[in-house]
């Protein structure tokens, strides 16, 4: 068939700006492919005892990180989808408060409360008045640090998925359950948890993925892994070769959890089952009552309140941080931001989809899906490779794009479309998905154009969910570390950035202000998109 | 001056294997109204959606008011055709209300004034209740009139309607039909519907197109394809009448085993396309045999179905042939199953119709 026979052959435009847009999304991973097509592989490497060092660390921490937001996301998630206990609609909530907080400021607050005569040892002095204290608090190991920091911030996404698989679960397929005679104990390892698995597993493999790109947390602890042996080959020794044969490593590492989860997403379609009934929640007495909100109530105050907590009770006992600080410029930097990224973001994901619904053009769909790959890019990567992308193209070019791009405001932004792309993009394609096609075919019917179309009939039912992409995004951003510490302008903080800086000079006490705010905001952010994450239950 | 209307050579495909082909068919003058008639799954709504501009025409061309608009080279695009398509499911805009989506078939571009305003619709098309009420309060019947107002109002050159009165109760249902008809009619907008239900085409549409197996079977006046059927599959597909076995006398007499002599009208028959002695099978509808209780020409009841203005008693032959007649419901007495039942001879059928005996 000829191009022209297509009923809107006249949108070429839209076509090619849409192909440009997946062309460009898809640099950091051009990038690091053509980076490692020079590379000198130097096979040494392998049985080098660095290199050794901070693969055992990676896996490591990978193995407990997944194994205990496994138990984190799990346990709570059966807990308040099938029971009734002391709480059970605080926790249900209050459990994603979690996702406002990053890793790395986990990470202040746990060094914070455990060093010597640090917050622990104030609190345990002021409840024994001893002067012993020090001895009493743990004191664990640098990797030990890192997995708590990652396990607990990161749990909601298993949390979340393992809930809504739960919530989907047919209540047949339970009453099933009970009239074989299984026990409870029987139903949740042979229907439930089975039932939940795809969900269960894209929460972990998110989970790794987060994990693998953690750069905050282990820099911090300084826990030698693969992103932060990248980031020093690369900005300490300038070792550009070690740098790329790493990233591309590390990249076909995380790109394994990538396929699996997407795998498991088209999967966990057939999976879903129509919830014919309404369940009945089974209520909890006595001792298993008193364990379940025991256990919700620790989850909820370790992974939330303990950190925040913490940041407070800093920001208040060293006030003389706050008369230094230029709050007012660094929250004005975050927003500006946020807004001017989501926009960006938001804009470009509805001119996409909008295209590809318009255009009905197969390999373009394909190829701007493609484009949403950059979430699974950890962000140190996708930093490095903006910056030797534009050196290649400069050079090659022989024109000055370096400045443009590198150390401004336009760089960060195009590592945020990178990297956050996927957010907008899936935002605004499931809600696309939700309008019939023959709403779009009326309209054309009475003589309405595409831009008619869109105005009148897409963007009145898009732009209720417009609000809650724009969360999304703005909780990712505000969390963000490795881009915006290595793209943004000279002296341009965001509260991640700066809390991320006082910590590598040893003034730890100094995070609290920037970590407090940072989390005050990201709450509030979740706070007001509750409805989004729930959606499942109405 | 050609066509209004008109679809030549045209080859449909909805995208999967099923092509309808070598579709020919028109609407001679603006105002005039086509049905076509199918088993669903015929491909009728492939058929509308082509000519919407929504699908693409595989092979042929359509042209519209002397303009082709469709053929294998070009396609205008659908907001450009001033065509509009009622859809059998709801296609309402789920953010507005009732009245709201009908005002929105006004903002055609370069539309001419309609006779009717909005209001005047929906009082026409029973919406006044639920004018305020959004697409998904209402039920799937109201939804189709809305539906239905929307297009109207928008003033097309061309109305496609896709089983309009598909989820409309039967007392409704009526009323509409001629409602839609009557708008039609005086504000001169033609109209293409679909429909799988035979009464409501004949009562619609100038012409009928009867659609069966990919193919355009037969396009006509109803009355000529009610009585002129044209083929076993649009008799089979109509569901009036049995088929009869007879040998042809001559060009106006036939011979039936047990029903005996049965004469034809001169003119009104296809018996030319056949030879003299040969058997072939007879097209008799209910109407055409009279009941007598005086007759001499008896033949047993097997069935009885009250139709309210009329019963249809079904009969058998000796040769196991099933025949139904007609008889006025004010008949005085009623006849029970098993009994004899007088035909009225000589048997005189106004419109003799015969196919090949296969």
């Amino acid at each position: 068939m000829t191009k022209i026979n297509q009923p809107f052959y006249s949108t070429n435009l839209s076509f090619y700006i849409i192909l440009c847009i997946s062309i460009i999304s898809i640099i950091p991973l051009f990038t690091i492919i053509i980076n490692s097509s020079i590379i000198d592989f130097d096979f040494t490497l392998f049985k080098n005892s660095q290199f050794l060092e901070y693969t055992k660390n990676s896996l490591i921490i990978l193995f407990f990180v997944l194994f205990l937001t496994f138990i984190f996301g799990v346990i709570p998630a059966y807990l308040v989808t099938f029971y009734n206990f002391v709480g059970v609609k605080f926790f249900k909530y209050s459990l994603i408060l979690s996702f406002a907080i990053p890793p790395y400021i986990f990470g202040y607050s746990l060094s914070a409360f455990f060093e010597n005569f640090g917050s622990g040892y104030t609190l345990i002095n002021l409840i024994w008045d001893t002067n012993n204290a020090n001895s009493y608090l743990p004191n664990f190991s640098p990797i030990v640090n890192s997995v708590l920091s990652l396990s607990f911030t990161l749990y909601g996404y298993v949390y979340l998925l393992s809930r809504t698989s739960f919530v989907g679960q047919s209540v047949n397929l339970l009453d099933l359950g009970k009239s074989l005679g299984f026990s409870s104990y029987q139903r949740f390892f042979k229907i439930i948890l089975p039932c939940a698995r795809p969900g269960i597993f894209i929460g972990l493999s998110l989970v790794a993925m987060e994990t693998l790109s953690d750069f905050g947390t282990v820099s911090y602890f300084g826990v030698s892994t693969f992103t932060t042996e990248i980031y020093n080959s690369w900005f300490i020794f300038d070792d550009l070769n070690t740098s790329n044969f790493l990233s591309l490593l590390l990249l076909i590492f995380v790109l394994f959890f990538f396929i699996v989860e997407n795998y498991l997403r088209k999967d966990s379609r057939f999976h879903s089952l129509k919830n014919e009934g309404k369940r009945k929640k089974q209520a909890l007495k006595g001792t298993k009552n008193f364990l379940a909100t025991a256990f919700c109530l620790c989850l909820f105050v370790f992974s939330f309140v303990f950190p925040f907590s913490q940041m407070l009770y800093w920001s208040i006992k060293f006030p003389e941080y706050l008369a230094n600080f230029e709050i007012l410029k660094l929250n004005l930097n975050t927003f500006l931001l946020i807004f001017f990224t989501s926009f960006f973001l938001i804009s470009v994901a509805i001119f996409t989809n909008f295209g590809n619904r318009v255009l009905k053009n197969r390999f373009l769909s394909v190829f701007s899906s493609l484009s949403i790959s950059g979430y699974a890019i950890p962000g140190i990567i996708i930093s490095v490779s903006i910056i030797s992308f534009f050196s290649l193209v400069s050079s090659f070019i022989n024109f000055d794009l370096k400045t443009i791009f590198i150390g401004s405001f336009y760089g960060l932004i195009l590592g945020y479309f990178f990297r956050f792309y996927s957010i907008a993009y899936n935002g605004i394609k499931s809600n696309f998905l939700k309008i019939n096609y023959s709403l779009d075919e009326s309209s054309y019917l009475m003589g309405f154009d595409k831009f008619k179309t869109f105005s009148t009939v897409h963007w009145p039912i898009l732009n209720k969910n417009i609000f809650f992409i724009f969360i999304l995004i703005a909780i990712e951003i505000i969390k963000e570390l490795p881009i915006t510490l290595i793209l943004r302008p000279f002296n341009f903080e965001t509260f991640s950035t700066r809390a991320y800086n006082f910590a590598t000079q040893d003034l730890i006490e100094a995070t609290a202000i920037p970590s407090m705010f940072l989390i005050f905001w990201a709450s509030i952010f979740i706070l007001i998109s509750f409805k989004y994450f729930f959606q499942d239950n109405k | 001056m050609g066509n209004f209307f008109e679809v030549l050579d045209a080859t449909f495909s909805s995208g999967n294997d099923h092509e309808i082909k070598n579709i020919n068919f028109a609407i001679p003058k603006k105002g005039n109204i086509v049905c076509l008639l199918g088993p669903s799954g015929a491909g009728k709504t492939t058929i509308l959606r082509t000519i919407a501009g929504l699908e693409k025409l595989k092979y042929g061309t359509i042209n519209l008011n002397g303009k082709i608009i469709s053929s294998n080279t070009l396609s205008i695009s659908p907001d450009k055709r001033n065509i509009a398509l009622s859809f059998q499911d709801n296609c309402l805009f789920p953010h507005k209300n009732v009245y709201h989506n009908i005002l929105l078939g006004l903002e055609r571009k370069n539309r001419k004034k309609f006779l009717y305003s909005p209001l005047e619709l929906l009082d026409l098309f029973k919406l006044k209740e639920v004018q305020q009420k959004y697409p998904h309060e209402i039920s799937s019947g109201e939804a189709q009139r809305v539906s239905l107002a929307r297009s109207l109002i928008s003033y097309p050159d061309l109305l496609l309607l896709d089983e309009p009165f598909a989820n409309i109760d039967q007392i409704l249902k009526e009323d509409l039909q001629k409602t839609v008809k009557d708008i039609l009619k005086l504000t001169k907008i033609s109209a293409i519907v679909v429909t799988h239900d035979p009464n409501e085409a004949f009562y619609l549409g100038d012409k009928c197109g009867i659609i069966i197996n990919n193919v355009l079977k037969q396009f006509d006046t109803p009355y000529n394809i009610y009585h002129f059927p044209n083929s076993l599959e649009v008799v089979n597909f109509l569901k009036r009448g049995t088929l009869l076995n007879v040998k042809i006398i001559n060009r106006q007499i036939l011979k039936h085993k047990s029903l005996g002599i049965i004469n034809g009208k001169y003119g009104c028959s296809n018996l030319n396309q056949f030879n003299e002695g040969k058997t072939v099978k007879l097209l008799i509808q209910p109407e055409d045999l009279l009941h007598d209780d005086k007759s001499q020409l008896k033949l047993k009841i097997v069935d009885r179905k009250f139709r309210g203005t009329n019963f249809i008693y079904t009969l058998k032959t000796p040769e196991e042939e099933l025949i139904p007649v007609l008889v006025d419901s004010h008949h005085q007495h009623l006849h029970e199953n098993n009994e004899e039942f007088g035909i009225k001879t000589p048997i005189n059928i106004d419109h003799l119709v015969c196919f090949e005996k296969k």
